[in-house]
């Protein structure tokens, strides 16, 4: 404890400001970022479940999430490895025919000039 | 959470604002009922046999229910999966036939079960998309829920899909958004040069909800400030036959 002489230290409300808004296009960019990271703690109108990026993340390594979902369709290249051999040709092949389509979609722009 | 002895059926109600939320669980198979109790009336659900006695509110009957120990979504989401050869005309039919269910979700647990089975969007091959829709959305503007409804697509270029896929939809089922029912779904599509991130709501002319969906966007995947950002309605998708051209630019 400081022995000098006691200074009265006047006591600051907390700085805030206040935006009185006439229209949603003046809500200041920066409106959605709390230390939550939701602009709300609770929802008005009732309770709605609400999950910030990190707690979904979370959950992600508790091992009911780890065991592999019942009837999952077996897609090749979706939920199970690609195994046909000519896949890559094959995709290839597909990119070569699309780039063509796109270059033959650019031909439709019409240009003011 | 009342349990009958006889047949060890579990009700567990839930009021949350307007809605009251019923579950019935008979060992075999899980109802869970969603009744918009905007009057007053009561629904009386009876224990087995299951016979249920539903206002006319809108009701839901969701096919998949969170599990014990589980975090509940706020919705269902549905995963889809569509691809398509270019050298294939789109239309209507043919883009119905070609997209596919993978599985629906009721809990965060089981979204993380079926996304870590599912490869990453950036390891797709060819003309590919996948979709997570709430359950009971299709993700085609003919739905009824889509008819009115448009969507923001950001362009990426390649290496970015997954990383941005995975945030978009971590924010969707968080409830990031905050415009009620607004979201149906998101989709990533991959394509030759280019991947887009595409994110639908209901009511494309409502411009709250699209702001904040833009807003929220960018805060969630941390767009730079001066991201392109584009609206598109389903209907003029409908018209032009084309998901990514002719989009309205914001900035």
């Amino acid at each position: 404890m400081s022995t000098a002489a006691a200074k009265e230290v006047k006591s600051c409300p907390i700085p805030t400001k206040v935006l009185t808004l006439k229209d949603w296009s003046q809500l200041p960019d920066c409106y959605s970022q709390t230390p939550g990271g939701t602009l709300f703690s609770t929802t008005p109108g009732g309770t709605r479940i609400i999950y910030d990026r990190k707690f979904l993340l979370d959950c992600r390594n508790s091992p009911i999430a780890r065991t592999p979902p019942c009837c999952l369709p077996q897609i090749p290249g979706v939920t199970v490895p690609a195994t046909h051999p000519m896949g890559k040709l094959q995709d290839l092949k597909e990119e070569a025919e699309e780039e063509e389509k796109d270059i033959a979609d650019d031909n439709q722009f019409e240009m003011d000039i | 959470m009342k349990r009958t002895r006889k047949s060890q059926t579990v009700t567990m109600t839930t009021v949350t604002g307007p809605t009251t939320t019923t579950t019935i669980t008979d060992g075999r198979q899980c109802v869970q009922v969603q009744v918009n109790t905007l009057s007053s009336i009561t629904t009386p659900v009876c224990l087995p046999p299951v016979s249920l006695s539903v206002c006319r509110q809108c009701v839901q009957v969701q096919t998949v229910c969170p599990g014990a120990g589980e975090h509940p979504l706020q919705y269902n989401y549905t995963f889809w999966y569509s691809r398509r050869t270019p050298s294939r005309p789109a239309s209507s039919q043919s883009y119905e036939q070609n997209i596919r269910q993978i599985g629906t979700v009721a809990s965060v647990e089981q979204f993380w079960r079926f996304y870590s089975h599912l490869v990453r969007p950036g390891d797709l091959s060819g003309h590919s998309d996948f979709h997570l829709f709430k359950e009971g959305i299709k993700p085609m503007w003919e739905d009824e829920s889509n008819r009115s409804g448009g969507k923001w697509i950001i362009r990426l270029r390649k290496g970015l899909a997954s990383r941005f896929w995975e945030n978009i939809i971590l924010a969707m089922l968080g409830e990031q958004f905050m415009v009620g029912e607004e979201i149906c779904g998101a989709v990533v599509s991959i394509r030759f040069q280019e991947d887009i991130l595409s994110i639908w709501n209901r009511t494309s002319n409502d411009q709250m909800t699209t702001s904040r969906i833009r807003d929220t966007l960018r805060r969630v995947l941390n767009l730079p400030t001066n991201t392109i950002m584009e609206y598109k309605t389903h209907n003029d998708s409908l018209r032009d036959n084309s998901s990514f051209r002719n989009t309205k630019i914001s900035l």
